[in-house]
């Protein structure tokens, strides 16, 4: 299997551990990822206030995947949401289509609906599968309790993601299962983790995400586990930042899917940038020597 | 008269080079400057020099000189062929100069007779230097290397180069052979050479001096740094800035520039503005729209500054030159997208004023065009409908569903925005369901100038809770689009933008 890695802006700069966890564990799968140098943003900060030049931006890198013959594999998950938008409307208006290719042709670029966009998510479930992922997981995590926290969007709207079921999604919990932790029921699961408001709202953005950070430590959680960059800079960077204006202490650190996984798959803690996350999560190998004993 | 054209030369070099050094000290960008005189800064700068002389750092300098200084390991990482391009025009002229300019001051001192009819050395430099040149003409009109765009001052150097190895060849070549000739090109050459040395601190090749600055700087400088230093270091980039485009070819955002036309959305250009504001700070009203925009429409992704070959803290100055340019009024609508997350990260850096005034001044302009929203007593005459509005051309074909909104408010009781505020209403004008019940009416001022457009999440429970698959986020999205084409339209008309301030202080 092989894919292009879209690792879109913010991983690289303020989530190194994301790409360095993923590309471990992919590794390991035998799943091999391609880096096109020319990948650039998604589109998705201005779909805001400029609809054709986000569908440009997202467009040109879909040509780029299509151009090398592969189908994307994104981390990110409002990038992921990014280009299956702007892939969705192309196939909806040809005349869209149309307009982009005209651009795209200035790079010798041409794109006809023929890359698949898919989630790290959505790849390790559906093109390896939860059951082979349990076999792999040679170290199991034993009693540990995981709030996971899909993310706005993958999931919707649901008719272009194509991701889960939007309403009672199971993808990332029988993920989270097949590593040995207990992916926890909790009432805010599926809610927005406040990021895209953060430097507009801070107050609206940073309330949203208090919320969902009480309640999934209120659930019983243990830690929770995102697989999106921004849901990850939330949870970890500004949960620091607003727990230190408050005087308080962070409820609920954060740990980022393939480093979940890669622990269970007896990957060390060093290569799965466990030291690069903001709050430290070092404690959540202790469920893992538990299994041991 | 030789010497004489000499010391003018020397005299318009050293002159230039006061100036430009001055200015590191003198001039500041960002819009949290402390507040020092140039002498503080220089007195700062030298203790800062002190500092790292009787330190480990020491030696990281020492080593950044030897792999990126004199290897130029930077580029050779990035381009083989600029660094082939770079070496062949670096080794020749540096060649040239000590063994040949400097030959009485230098080589003679060490080998009296140090003379040769026909230098094979000199040939040997000054080929090199010559097929240096050529790779550089053919990178940028043969190749066409993307986004290398050629400025005036690129050709003119160019050129100057080429005569000045071209005349001294000619003049080596003739001296056995025909005196007046080579009396001729030793005119021509020597002439050039003083252009060039007169030129030097004013055009791009100052960065001989200021890029070795700029790396050793940026290595053993960090966030903990003086910030009087880390300033002049900001001031000094400009300088060791060469345009070579290579930032604005990585560019996460350049596709953007590709659409929109905006230069000061490329890091090269933005820099190439800068070296040229920083010393007066005069900005027009369209000027600093578009420097507004085009340093707004970043992400922050960092590859500016890791390409970067002079080892430039893009990532810092774009932070800085952002802050004092939303700082200096007019708005930019950009503020209240996903671009401000970045700012949002670093909001501890900033001042509590600083960092509100902008983004409040950017939710005004956005909200000014459409009056009727804040006026919550007023009565909604039956009549205002607008019916041009209704039929406006959607975008996207989806937000015609609109249409098909029968208001059972599911939009707004799923909404987290809604969720948030005990009176919704009052913090955010319109709810979802509301703003897609006057898009029906045709209340064009509602829907437009509602706040909760922009406190929008774009989480789409809305949109997936809809019974009647109405396009609710994808509505606002587009709400949203028309929203700031409007707010353009009215600052235009009502001239807002004409007075742009001096400073952004």
């Amino acid at each position: 299997m092989k894919f292009a890695l879209f690792l879109g802006c913010n991983i690289p700069v303020r989530v190194p551990q994301y790409e360095l966890a993923a590309r471990a564990v992919l590794g390991l799968l035998g799943i091999e990822v391609i880096d096109l140098a020319e990948f650039k943003c998604c589109g998705n900060p201005i779909r805001n206030t400029d609809y054709k030049t986000f569908l440009f931006m997202a467009a040109r890198n879909l040509a780029l995947a299509q151009k090398e013959g592969l189908d994307l594999l994104v981390l990110c998950k409002c990038c992921f949401g990014s280009l299956k938008k702007a892939a969705h409307a192309m196939n909806q208006s040809s005349a869209a289509l149309e307009e982009i290719n005209a651009q795209l042709a200035r790079e010798d670029l041409n794109y006809t609906g023929k890359v698949a966009v898919k989630h790290l998510l959505s790849v390790l479930y559906h093109d390896i599968g939860a059951k082979a992922l349990k076999e792999k997981a040679v170290k199991p995590f034993h009693g540990l309790k995981i709030a996971t926290h899909y993310g706005c969007h993958a999931l919707r709207p649901s008719d272009v993601t194509e991701f889960d079921n939007p309403v009672a999604p199971v993808i990332f919990d029988e993920l989270v299962a097949a590593t040995g932790a207990q992916s926890l029921d909790w009432p805010l699961k599926l809610e927005c983790c406040g990021a895209p408001l953060l430097g507009v709202n801070d107050e609206l953005s940073m309330s949203l995400t208090r919320k969902k950070i009480t309640d999934g430590q209120q659930a019983g959680a243990d830690y929770l586990c995102v697989a999106c960059p921004y849901c990850q800079m939330q949870f970890d960077q500004v949960q620091r930042t607003m727990s230190a204006s408050d005087h308080g202490q962070p409820l609920l650190h954060s740990i980022v899917f393939p480093q979940l996984l890669g622990l269970a798959m007896g990957i060390d803690a060093r290569s799965l940038g466990l030291h690069m996350n903001t709050l430290d999560i070092s404690n959540i190998e202790s469920f893992l020597k538990q299994e041991q004993k | 008269m030789y010497s004489i054209l000499l010391y003018i030369a020397l005299a318009v070099f050293g002159i230039g080079l006061i100036y430009k050094v001055s200015g590191w000290f003198r001039f500041s960008l960002g819009a949290h400057v402390p507040n020092m005189t140039a002498v503080a800064r220089l007195t700062a700068a030298c203790k800062g020099l002190l500092s790292v002389a009787f330190s480990p750092k020491l030696l990281t300098a020492l080593r950044v000189l030897l792999v990126d200084v004199l290897l130029q390991n930077h580029i050779r990482k990035q381009d083989t062929l600029r660094w082939v391009m770079h070496m062949l025009l670096y080794a020749g002229f540096t060649f040239l100069l000590f063994t040949h300019a400097l030959d009485k001051v230098i080589v003679t001192s060490l080998y009296e007779k140090y003379y040769l009819a026909l230098n094979p050395f000199l040939l040997i430099a000054g080929t090199m230097v010559i097929a240096g040149v050529a790779v550089a003409l053919c990178r940028r009109f043969i190749l066409k290397v993307s986004r290398l765009n050629t400025s005036a001052m690129d050709a003119y150097l160019l050129i100057l180069l080429a005569v000045i190895i071209l005349s001294g060849m000619a003049m080596e070549f003739t001296k056995l052979t025909s005196y007046t000739h080579y009396q001729t090109f030793w005119d021509i050459h020597l002439t050039a050479c003083l252009v060039g040395l007169a030129y030097l601190p004013f055009s791009k090749m100052f960065h001989i001096l200021t890029t070795p600055l700029s790396l050793v700087a940026n290595a053993v400088m960090d966030g903990r740094s003086d910030p009087a230093n880390i300033q002049t270091r900001q001031i000094m980039e400009l300088d060791a800035c060469m345009h070579c485009t290579n930032c604005s070819k990585r560019c996460s955002v350049a596709a953007a520039y590709d659409r929109l036309g905006n230069d000061k959305i490329l890091p090269s250009e933005r820099m190439a503005f800068l070296k040229e504001y920083v010393s007066h700070k005069r900005l027009g009203a369209r000027g600093l729209a578009t420097i507004q925009k085009g340093i707004y429409l970043c992400t922050n992704c960092d590859r500016c500054t890791v390409i970067c070959p002079a080892g430039i803290n893009l990532r810092d100055m774009w932070f800085n030159v952002r802050e004092e340019m939303i700082q200096r009024q007019p708005s930019v609508a950009l503020m209240l997208t996903p671009f401000s997350y970045y700012r949002g990260l670093k909001r501890p850096a900033l001042a509590p004023t600083q960092y509100n005034q902008p983004l409040q001044r950017a939710k005004e302009a956005l909200a000014a065009p459409f009056a009727q929203v804040a006026d919550t007593k007023a009565v909604i005459p039956l009549s205002a409908a607008n019916s041009q509005f209704k039929k406006a051309a959607p975008l996207v074909g989806r937000t015609g569903t609109y249409a098909f909104c029968f208001t059972c408010e599911n939009c707004s009781t799923v909404c987290p925005v809604v969720g948030a505020h005990d009176d919704p209403q009052q913090a955010l004008d319109l709810l979802p369901h509301q703003i897609i019940r006057s898009m029906n009416l045709g209340l064009k001022d509602l829907v437009l100038g509602s706040r909760m457009l922009w406190y929008c999440l774009t989480c789409y429970q809305c949109q997936e809770h809809c019974p009647q698959g109405v396009k609710v986020a994808d509505i606002f999205y587009e709400l949203k689009n028309l929203a700031v084409m409007e707010a353009a339209d009215f600052a235009g008309s009502k001239n807002l933008v004409g007075h742009a301030s001096k400073t952004g202080h």
